[in-house]
């Protein structure tokens, strides 16, 4: 049994006589963006159910977050993952954190950004198995963090920061990601944006932003189990070889210090002179990027090259 | 001959399963060389890897079966009956009949029942002799309200309906928007489960027709037939039975997935079928049956789930269908003393002792599969409720292991099972499976801590999203119920079972 998938697995035939009746705006129809294509998980007609013993009614396409939201309840869940901004519809849930869980008489523990606003439902976000898993699903996000917010380009303005500070935690169960010799280096190779790895949570914003948002498919998720991260479609190292365009979408989603903008990357650090981000990984890739003239990469420039060049090969013929 | 299951006497069968395939294929060129008027039937294996290769041998109502036959052996008995005699002699069990194997006394194949299995290494894998999809085109709402009565059960982890009524996903599926396609989720990569495998070589023909009938009772368009693309063998005789059924207008496709363990769960099944380059678990609810393939309502269902289905058709009155898990489950014994992997089938009051061949020692088992429970006793039903209350599973698999496993150290390999092999989507399951290698490594620091090991179980099995990581801390929290004092030895610096000399 081959448990050790790491690498890019070939396309999968896929069953050739089913039609496929879905939708598919022809941009996005040859991304590869590593993800499952989940269903629609939002309710199916306006419901009204009952959180903490309060009767709320949402609207259709609703998720239990929504219901929650209604009554404040959402206050006491960390609920990492979930984005809630403008694009909503484009980006997530994509419910993996699990640190939204509640409690609900009919289903047992279900994740509330994900998890249908059914009519009739009863939730509860205290009860004690629902408080014990967001906690532990927390510390789990944490336990795979490299936690050195002074040095961070998001300190004061991440979510992971927030959520840690509003669930008092203290001393994660786990511990927090310190083993300089297990960090990814930090990918400095584009002049706009950095890749810290060691700091994502793999929520999937940045590659849904990329390639459902921007339309650009860069982006993808790559890998399974403990080497699960972000990557490129393009197979590329770095971000400089991939197909970037530099647009700044993904740093603007991404909830933690794993994509920020070059120009903020020291901008929330305390100041500890000589302490750095990249040195506290204590290792970078592609960091010459002085002359670089605009904010394309070189391969998106390279793809119309080699086309050209293509071209020409098929004139002399 | 293809056409019908029995064959016209007097006959050879010779059983040829993908475990025994190249000794079974030499041992059917021998006897079809010495063959003359005798028919020579290549079937699929028996479900009983220690008696491979298998050949019996009938005339006048009489079989005998005979165990561990070289291709000299095969050409005596061939030599035999063209000489008008059954032969007898050393034959591992006789039987005075021409209608499927009697069950012999004793060996493997004197464990449990036969009715799913009863036509396994019997007929040739693409003979159907009766067609219940037939029935069932004709009247789809009797399969339907008979499936339902009895409250029949999915069978296996890669089925959409696991432990769960599947007529309520035929109900669900039949309620949705779209064209339902029924999945035939053959895709098992774990050796130590092997009751799709079987099916799938012995009797795909069965395993079709009760995907069709199960396509017109919900009124799919499509069947495909989900296999691993390590299982060669299955792949050919599946298509061969494709071609000789009657689908009867419904669109049938054969397909494989990776040799991966999540490969089989049933939504990266879905995945893998719609050509994804890297597997991912889907969201759920809404599940397959009503947004599956392609978003088409999907009626999953594995091989030994669609068999069971085929059973209690042709045999109502044999279901007893109070039961809360009626019919029967297959179960495949491997490991410590088990000679060669055993599919056997036990109606589900029957204690899974009932699978272990006598003599066979043990000091625990793990009943599920990979993630399955671990005990001292396999005196428990095979019943799925009384499986969950004997906190195992009920993937149909039975791993013994003798007094020289650790119960310590085998947890901690299923732990990093889980942590090597999970698909990555979910925090409880990725890092919590990290967590737990880590935890059970503390034991062997003099740090064994039993509250902290319960709590991320529970959370890992309560908040992962999909079955992987529901059941991945199974075996840790098991080995604690049956073995809390062997792995508290650890903290002290000693493996009771002599194991684990070096601390890992
Ligand atoms: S991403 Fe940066 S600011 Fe946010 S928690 Fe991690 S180290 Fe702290
Ligand atoms: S880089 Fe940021 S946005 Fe992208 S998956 Fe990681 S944490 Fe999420
Ligand atoms: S439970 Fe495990 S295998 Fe399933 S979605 Fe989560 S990470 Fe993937
Ligand atoms: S917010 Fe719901 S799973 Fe992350």
């Amino acid at each position: 049994m081959s448990t050790d998938h790491t690498g890019r697995p070939e396309s999968l035939p896929s069953v050739p006589s089913i039609d496929d009746p879905r939708p598919q705006p022809p941009l996005t129809e040859h991304f590869n963006t590593g993800t499952a294509t989940d269903p629609d998980v939002g309710a199916r007609e306006t419901s009204s159910l009952t959180v903490d013993g309060e009767e709320v009614s949402v609207d259709e396409e609703a998720t239990i977050i929504d219901a929650l939201e209604e009554v404040g309840a959402d206050e006491d869940l960390s609920a990492l993952c979930y984005y809630d901004r403008e694009d909503t519809d484009r980006i997530g849930p994509r419910s993996e954190c699990r640190t939204c869980m509640v409690e609900t008489d009919e289903h047992g523990l279900v994740p509330s950004c994900s998890f249908p606003a059914e009519e009739g439902l009863t939730v509860r976000t205290d009860s004690t198995e629902a408080e014990e898993a967001r906690s532990v699903n927390l510390d789990l996000v944490l336990s795979d963090h490299n936690l050195r917010c002074t040095t961070c380009g998001k300190n004061g303005r991440c979510e992971l920061q927030d959520a840690a500070i509003e669930a008092d935690v203290e001393v994660p169960r786990y511990g927090v990601f310190d083993d300089r010799d297990e960090y990814e280096p930090i990918d400095e190779s584009s002049p706009f944006i950095q890749i810290d790895r060691n700091k994502c949570i793999l929520c999937n914003r940045c590659v849904e932003a990329c390639n459902d948002v921007q339309v650009e498919g860069v982006l993808r998720i790559e890998g399974s189990g403990p080497d699960t991260r972000i990557g490129f479609q393009n197979g590329a190292d770095e971000m400089m070889d991939s197909t970037c365009v530099s647009c700044g979408h993904c740093a603007t989603v991404c909830p933690t210090g794993s994509l920020v903008e070059q120009d903020y990357t020291d901008a929330a650090t305390i100041p500890v002179p000589g302490f750095t981000q990249e040195n506290s990984i204590g290792e970078t890739i592609g960091e010459d990027y002085d002359g670089q003239p605009n904010p394309a990469t070189p391969m998106k420039g390279n793809q119309t090259y080699e086309d050209d060049a293509l071209d020409g090969e098929a004139d002399d013929d | 001959m293809v056409g019908t299951e029995a064959a016209t006497t007097p006959a050879i069968r010779v059983a040829v399963g993908s475990a025994e395939h190249d000794r079974a294929n030499g041992v059917l060129e021998a006897a079809r060389e010495a063959a003359t008027d005798v028919h020579i039937v290549e079937t699929g294996p028996t479900g009983a890897a220690a008696l491979a290769p298998v050949v019996l041998a009938t005339a006048d109502d009489r079989t005998a079966v005979h165990a561990n036959v070289s291709p000299d052996r095969a050409r005596e008995l061939v030599e035999t009956l063209e000489a008008g005699d059954v032969p007898t002699d050393d034959a591992h069990a006789v039987a005075e009949s021409d209608e499927g194997i009697s069950m012999p006394k004793t060996g493997p194949l004197a464990a449990g029942q036969r009715h799913v299995l009863a036509r396994c290494g019997w007929a040739a894998p693409a003979a159907l002799d009766e067609s219940l999809a037939e029935r069932a085109r004709d009247e789809p709402e009797d399969l339907f309200e008979a499936v339902a009565g009895a409250g029949l059960l999915g069978r296996g982890r890669g089925d959409g309906h696991t432990d769960e009524s599947i007529a309520e996903g035929w109900e669900t599926a039949r309620r949705s928007d779209g064209e339902t396609v029924v999945v035939v989720n053959g895709n098992e990569s774990d050796p130590a489960v092997g009751g799709d495998r079987l099916l799938l070589e012995s009797r795909p023909a069965e395993v079709l027709d009760g995907a069709l009938a199960v396509a017109a009772a919900v009124e799919a368009t499509d069947v495909v037939v989900y296999l691993n693309e390590d299982d060669d063998l299955a792949a050919q005789r599946v298509r061969e039975a494709v071609e000789n059924v009657d689908a009867g207008g419904t669109e049938i496709d054969v397909v494989a997935g990776p040799d991966r363990y999540i490969a089989g769960e049933m939504t990266m099944a879905l995945e893998a079928m719609e050509g994804a380059d890297r597997l991912e678990a889907r969201l759920r609810p809404p599940g397959p049956s009503e947004v599956g393939l392609y978003g088409r309502p999907t009626v999953v269902h594995t091989p030994r789930t669609l068999a069971q289905v085929r059973a209690f058709a042709a045999a109502p009155d044999e279901f007893e269908t109070s039961a809360a898990d009626p019919g029967s489950r297959l179960l495949t014994v491997t490991g410590d003393g088990v000679t060669g992997p055993t599919t056997v089938e036990l109606a589900t009051d029957t204690a899974l002792a009932e699978a272990v061949a006598d003599g066979e020692e043990y000091k625990m088992a793990c009943v599920g599969g990979r993630f399955g429970g671990i005990t001292r006793s396999l005196d428990v039903p095979a019943s799925a409720p009384a499986l969950a209350g004997a906190r195992l599973g009920t993937e149909g698999g039975i791993e013994l292991f003798d007094g020289a496993t650790c119960a310590l150290e085998f947890a901690g390999a299923r732990a990093k099972f889980a942590r090597e092999a999970n698909c990555g989507r979910c925090v409880p399951c990725r890092e919590g499976s990290k967590q737990l290698v880590e935890l059970l490594r503390d034991v062997y620091d003099g740090n064994f801590q039993p509250s902290e090991l319960r709590e991320l179980s529970r959370v890992v099995a309560e908040s992962s999203t999909c079955e992987f990581g529901q059941a991945a801390p199974r075996p840790v929290t098991t080995a604690m119920d049956a073995f809390e004092r062997e792995i508290a030895a650890h903290a002290e610096g000693r493996c009771p079972s002599g194991v684990c000399t070096e601390t890992n």
